[in-house]
């Protein structure tokens, strides 16, 4: 793996000045990951911060290149190009070894039971047997499969089994997570659970990483954002901040006939429907103009900037 | 870029969690653990043994049955011929008796036989005599009274032209001897290598299988992804080879045991020596070979990415098998000689020459290190196509393919 091209990449010169290794951060850091398939370039030189003690959703559309980061965060994938920092050095397998990860693809030892291959996956992190058995059986009694235990995963259905890999990757106090789609597949009770357990992982400290296709998911529970597309990232940073890069759109219904508004300087107008209309600032201070202009000819019933969901911003920053 | 800052956690102590550990052992630990509780395997464990015992009970029963053959007669001159004949049976063999069964006429003789009170009937017909039975009469019988025919013919003619039976016979007995003082045990040592081929056979095939079709299973279920980011691909390999011939190892010991304690029940039990030294040269050399054929079914299974790619990605090593199986009893002369140093190959090769006798001691000792070299190869080379190919999951890949990945 590429540890060396960490000093000649320089992608991100805040990373290596705002943390120097004695100050003992949590972050994952990726710089300038890049991971070619043949001719295709499924991650291209992409940078961001998984801060420990936060959620990060990992969002974007399929082949967008999730996946592939995460895999080459986890080591299961060669990197092409850039390299993954954990507090402020070069990965190591010694350290990801205490990371808790789990596959876009689940799969477990069909014909084991639940108990004895969790604690064996534990024993493999290098859990004793005693611990990852305490660690586990917790965990099944708080996802409601306690009495499951001793059962073969295949006669589980295919939510405990979900379960159960969740299980395995947040068993026995994980240094990290970095988790592919882990809401896929749960009941709405579940998805409380697992943010639950998500949000007691980062309480201590932990930087989760995670990627999901539920935008009103992200949005409820991570405290920051990255968006690919393309293999690139489009966007990075908390909610409120992407909120606040993107142009802000404004509504305003008149008591008359809005036409005039098309005419009125410094926005841009989206669209008109009799009395209402969207339009988006493009000089600030504009809008209080065109306020003023609207109390000057008539009666305002509404005027208020619109607050984007993150869908709309995603949609946006993924055009 | 050295590190200097303490990567120890507060969390990691409280976890007992161990650097590096031993996490081959664990990986061993948990095929075997999922082998010896796996019902199929237990079965066909029981089954086999309990075939092995049969035979020895067989043989045993076989050769400790004893028999006896009533013959109807007519006449004093029968009666004594099936006396004679039964003296001669029992010098042969104490479990072959032989009974005359007075009855009046021809006629009674015939309803003795099919009423089945006698066995066979002796009478006269013509210048000589005939044994008639049911069906074939019994071998041994036969032999002891025409024995006892031909004697008492050779007696009375003798004296008819003035000399003595042994007068006539004397120098046309042919007694066969061997240089080496030993019996003539050839169909035994045929079988005793057919047995090691079998074995060796169903043995690889059964347990290879197994691995190729856990290292898929790993592989498909993606498993594997989680395994590789907690320990050493290496490790992963080790683990399963080892568990593995430990099982193997462990089945193929209690078979030659209780193959060796059924033959000590059957007439070859005085071979029981070089038997014994044939077997424990065949477990030794069945642990080596075993174990680099292991790490080939390892590296055909991350070949793989389903399991229905394991038939054509296994190919090579069945073949190879199959190859080593017909050689196992086929092969004689120089070509066995040949054979019983060629890697794999020697598993079964080595052990029959043992057996009849004709490897010098240091021959076992030579094929067992040109074996171990073999292993020592494709567990290196294999290790390679393995951590190159498991984590390739789109398709299947050929040999070829691996080792190129591997060079590259």
């Amino acid at each position: 793996m590429s540890q060396d091209t960490s000093t000649a990449t320089g992608a991100s010169p805040r990373f290596g000045a705002s943390h120097p290794p004695e100050s003992q951060t949590h972050d994952i850091e990726v710089r300038g990951l890049s991971r070619s398939f043949g001719e295709i370039r499924a991650v291209d030189d992409v940078s961001f911060t998984v801060r420990g003690g936060e959620l990060t959703g990992f969002v974007g559309g399929n082949g967008a290149g999730k996946t592939t980061t995460m895999r080459m965060i986890m080591g299961v994938l060669s990197i092409s190009a850039g390299d993954v920092l954990w507090r402020g050095q070069p990965i190591t397998a010694l350290d990801r070894r205490g990371f808790g990860y789990m596959p876009e693809e689940r799969g477990l030892y069909p014909d084991q039971a639940v108990l004895d291959q969790l604690v064996y996956l534990g024993r493999l992190r290098g859990i004793s047997t005693a611990a990852a058995k305490a660690s586990v059986t917790d965990h099944l009694e708080r996802l409601g499969l306690a009495e499951r235990a001793k059962d073969k995963v295949q006669t589980l259905s295919l939510g405990n089994q979900q379960r159960v890999q969740i299980i395995a990757a947040l068993m026995g106090r994980p240094q990290a997570l970095v988790l592919d789609e882990p809401f896929s597949g749960l009941d709405p009770q579940a998805v409380d659970s697992m943010a639950d357990l998500l949000r007691e992982h980062t309480s201590r400290g932990v930087p989760v990483l995670f990627s999901s296709h539920q935008l009103d998911l992200v949005e409820r529970l991570c405290e920051r954002l990255v968006v690919l597309a393309k293999g690139k990232v489009v966007a990075a940073g908390t909610a409120d901040g992407l909120r606040t890069q993107t142009v802000v759109r404004h509504r305003l219904v008149l008591s008359g006939d809005a036409g005039w508004v098309r005419d009125a300087p410094g926005i841009h107008t989206v669209d008109v429907d009799g009395g209402a209309v969207l339009f988006e600032v493009l000089d600030p201070g504009a809008e209080h103009r065109l306020l003023t202009e609207a109390l000057r000819r008539g009666d305002v019933l509404e005027f208020a900037p619109q607050r984007p969901s993150l869908s709309e911003i995603y949609r946006e920053v993924t055009a | 870029m050295s590190t200097t800052m303490n990567r120890r956690d507060q969390s990691d102590d409280d976890l007992g969690r161990h650097d590096a550990g031993r996490p081959w052992l664990i990986v061993a630990g948990r095929e075997i653990v999922v082998r010896l509780t796996n019902k199929s395997f237990i079965v066909s464990t029981l089954v086999t043994l309990v075939f092995i015992a049969g035979f020895g009970g067989f043989s045993a029963w076989q050769s400790g049955r004893s028999s006896t053959t009533t013959v109807a007669v007519t006449g004093p001159a029968a009666t004594q011929l099936v006396e004679q004949g039964s003296t001669a049976a029992a010098q042969a063999d104490d479990k072959v008796s032989i009974k005359p069964q007075a009855v009046p006429d021809d006629a009674a003789a015939k309803a003795a036989l099919t009423s089945g009170q006698a066995d066979a009937w002796l009478h006269q017909s013509g210048q000589g005599w005939v044994l008639t039975a049911t069906d074939a009469p019994d071998n041994a019988v036969e032999t002891a009274i025409g024995g006892a025919v031909r004697t008492q013919a050779l007696s009375t003619n003798a004296a008819a032209a003035g000399t003595t039976a042994a007068a006539i016979e004397k120098g046309t007995v042919l007694t066969t001897d061997r240089l080496d003082g030993q019996q003539d045990d050839s169909l035994f040592i045929k079988l005793a290598s057919l047995a090691f081929s079998l074995l060796f056979f169903m043995a690889a095939i059964l347990f290879g299988q197994q691995i190729a079709a856990s290292v898929v299973e790993e592989k498909q279920s993606r498993l594997v992804e989680i395994i590789a980011t907690a320990i050493p691909l290496r490790a992963l390999l080790a683990g399963k080879v080892l568990g593995n011939s430990v099982i193997a190892f462990g089945q193929v010991v209690l078979y030659g045991a209780v193959g060796l304690v059924a033959v000590a029940f059957t007439d070859y039990s005085r071979l029981l020596p070089s038997l014994s030294a044939a077997v424990i040269w065949f477990v030794v050399f069945f642990a080596v070979g075993f174990f680099a054929l292991a790490c080939l079914y390892a590296v055909a299974g991350a070949l793989a990415s389903r399991t229905e790619d394991l038939q054509s990605t296994t190919a090579p090593m069945t073949m190879l098998l199959g190859v080593v199986y017909v050689v196992g009893f086929t092969v004689t002369g120089t070509a066995l000689k040949v054979a019983s140093f060629i890697p794999i190959v020697s598993v079964v090769a080595m052990p029959g020459r043992i057996l009849s006798g004709d490897a010098a001691w240091w021959e076992p000792v030579v094929a067992l290190l040109v074996m171990a070299g073999f292993a020592a190869v494709t567990v290196l080379v294999g290790e390679k196509i393995y951590r190159r190919s498991l984590m390739q999951t789109r398709g299947k890949m050929s040999w070829r393919e691996g080792l190129k990945s591997a060079d590259a």
